[in-house]
């Protein structure tokens, strides 16, 4: 048996939601210095995937079906070692879990990886809190409607809202709610709804609109505090040039780099790909960069990620299930992964 | 004026009043935008799953418990409709939806009354709901204890 | 009769109820606001949704092609390309109870429309007519607008096979 060799910080997972056989979906574990197949993690249905902060394990929220494509439906969180690529556990979940297209938000640790949070929909909206040393359920918290998990900090886990808030829940040390707070709406889920694939920065997430706005939420204090949103377009590019596809924005938290593919539509183009990658300063909330993409060749980009160290890689997918490895300093395109998969669309990077 | 056509003007009037607040949107428009797709073409719900808001609705509405727990339940609480538009869609299903006579002696939400109390929504709903459920039905007709 | 077909007529007679005084304060109620919505007629003639046990008529190509103008919100498989219809399920798969709402525009009258999207659930991915649109889509928080999560959810059988449409009624405003 072939082994994983040792963590760089150039691995990608991709998450394949294979939509042509969708109880099929798996996890590919890229080298993008090699660019090789080191392993894959099998993900079952409408998979929430997500890395523990220890990048050590990966969980995987998932359903399966007692005869395959039908029967008993049984929903599990599974732990997976990532220097093996084996599975070392599951945690059985009520049949709730949310299933749902890529979303980095279907399954996520906090931060000291005590707790997993995995949110149901039935389609009432909740979230389960579980223990992934003793692979138990501890809880499950009503959401009131708002959807998806945020965490932060040890404890701390928000859902967003039809009505524009952030639902934030504090748990105590057994996983239980201890209070519950909502935010001041931000913004307009009628004139310009934000991505729910939240961006995460290093202090907080950021929330991209459709028109290109976006709203970076400082997490660090006892309430989310909203910055001054921003703008990723100019006054003569709005509505224009839009943000769109399924990943829609990495950041490299120490260079303060923000990627996101964009394409030229209207309304209902949000999940298009794009056309162009363009790089923005956090600080200055500057374009840096506008990277054109050989869509002919390769595809409109759906979903961007970076690697965060010193030589960062942006690695994209497009709808032609390539998979894309710039450079993230200089938007050189190192190699085109054709065909990773049937419908590659999340990336994770330890 | 023979006792229907009484009847029928009392209704009208009743109706009038009801519906005045909602001058402005269509709530059954706006109900199969917003709500219909889980709570059902009838406002049926799902069992187990959706709960029923016909022969439902207008019973919570007749105490102050009940309003109190319609206007917090997270459809109501986090949608994007407006009070107005909330309360209008509220009073439109429950006229429509319930064959009890209790619908007769509704009184309709305002949006003042709306604002007053959806941005707190329910943290445990079914717990509330069942709570809220057993005392109605000692008062007059309660929703299905169970959906 | 097939659940869709109960959909389609229920909610045509949803604004008339069962007694003559409900109807009286349903109608009154539309004349009232203004806004009434319209009578839901049979626009979509395809719209009468087949029995699965009955023999399905051939879908029309324009049900197989996904720029078919009521499939604006649509993600998934188009059951017209998997046995079924644009509005009945293929055989052997039960409809999703729940369902998302999508506005979309009728070039051949000029109107927008109302349509809800079922999902038809029980079998594994269709795989063919694959067709995502997404006018007037929104993310998942706001749930009926969403055609991310799966639609078969809330059935015994949740596995996803293919998704159809209902046109609903003219939109107002």
């Amino acid at each position: 048996m072939a082994r994983v060799g040792p963590k760089s910080p150039h691995w990608v997972y991709v998450v394949d939601y294979a939509f042509l056989n969708e109880i099929d979906s798996r996890v590919y574990l890229f080298d993008g210095d090699t660019y090789r197949r080191i392993g894959q993690i099998d993900a079952g249905f409408f998979p929430g995937v997500n890395l523990s902060p220890d990048g050590k394990t990966t969980a995987v929220a998932t359903t399966y079906f007692a005869r395959g494509g039908h029967g008993t439906r049984t929903d599990v969180v599974e732990f997976n070692d990532n220097a093996t690529l084996g599975k070392t556990g599951e945690i059985v979940i009520p049949p709730k879990h949310t299933q749902t297209l890529a979303n980095l938000f279907t399954v996520a640790y906090s931060s000291d990886g005590r707790f997993v949070y995995t949110p149901y929909l039935t389609p009432a909206a909740s979230f389960g809190v579980l223990d992934p040393a003793k692979k138990t359920v501890l809880s499950e918290i009503d959401t009131a409607g708002c959807t998806l998990v945020f965490p932060w900090g040890p404890n701390r886990v928000s859902s967003i809202c039809e009505s524009g808030r952030l639902l934030t829940v504090t748990l105590d040390a057994q996983g239980h709610e201890s209070s519950r707070a909502t935010s001041e709406s931000f913004f307009d889920p009628d004139q310009d709804p934000v991505f729910a694939q939240a961006v995460p920065l290093s202090d907080g997430y950021a929330y991209v609109s459709f028109l290109g706005q976006v709203h970076e939420i400082n997490f660090t204090q006892p309430k989310p505090v909203l910055r001054t949103p921003w703008s990723l377009v100019s006054a003569t590019e709005k509505g224009t040039w839009r943000p769109g596809g399924v990943q829609i924005g990495a950041v490299h938290k120490t260079l303060g780099k923000l990627f996101v593919p964009m394409h030229r539509g209207g309304d209902g183009s949000h999940k298009d790909g794009g056309s162009e990658i363009w790089v923005f300063d956090l600080k200055s909330h500057q374009r840096t960069a506008r990277w054109q993409v050989d869509t002919k060749e390769l595809g409109d980009v759906i979903s961007v990620q970076v690697s965060q160290d010193t030589k960062p890689l942006l690695f994209a997918t497009t709808v032609r299930a390539d998979l894309l490895i710039f450079e993230a300093l200089t938007g050189k395109l190192r190699h085109d992964e054709k065909k990773l998969g049937q419908t590659p669309q999340l990336l994770l990077n330890p | 004026m023979t006792p229907g056509a009484y009847r029928s003007a009392a209704v009208t009037f009743a109706v009038t009043a009801f519906f005045s607040v909602a001058a402005q949107a269509s709530p059954a428009q706006d109900y199969m935008l917003n709500c219909m797709g889980c709570h059902g073409t009838e406002a049926q719900g799902v069992p187990g799953k959706v709960p029923p808001l016909a022969n439902a609705l207008s019973r919570f509405m007749r105490t102050p418990e009940g309003r109190n727990y319609v206007l917090r339940v997270p459809g109501a609480a986090n949608s994007a409709l407006s009070d107005a538009q909330l309360a209008a869609v509220l009073n439109w299903l429950a006229v429509t939806y319930d064959s009890s006579e209790s619908a007769d002696q509704l009184v309709a939400f305002t949006s003042d009354e709306v604002s007053l109390l959806r941005h707190q929504p329910l943290i445990s709903v079914l717990a509330t709901r069942s709570a809220v459920v057993r005392n109605l039905a000692n008062t007059g007709p309660a929703p299905a204890a169970r959906y | 009769m097939h659940p869709l077909d109960r959909v389609f007529e229920k909610t045509a007679r949803s604004l008339a109820k069962r007694t003559s005084r409900r109807s009286l304060l349903a109608s009154l109620g539309q004349l009232l606001t203004g806004a009434a919505l319209l009578p839901l007629l049979p626009i979509d003639r395809t719209a009468r949704a087949q029995s699965p046990a009955a023999p399905v008529a051939k879908p029309t190509a324009d049900e197989q092609n996904c720029q078919y103008w009521k499939y604006c919100a649509i993600d998934g498989f188009l059951c017209a390309c998997c046995g079924g219809t644009s509005t009945s399920c293929p055989p052997g798969t039960q409809s999703s109870p729940i369902t998302w709402i999508g506005t979309c525009h009728n070039p051949g009258d000029g109107r927008d429309y109302i349509v809800s999207y079922n999902d038809c659930c029980g079998k594994v991915s269709c795989g063919n007519c694959f067709c995502d649109r997404n006018e007037g889509e929104k993310p998942m928080y706001r749930l009926s607008r969403n055609n991310d999560v799966n639609w078969c959810m809330a059935n015994s059988e949740s596995n996803y096979h293919c998704s159809v449409s209902v046109i609903l009624g003219v939109a107002e405003k």
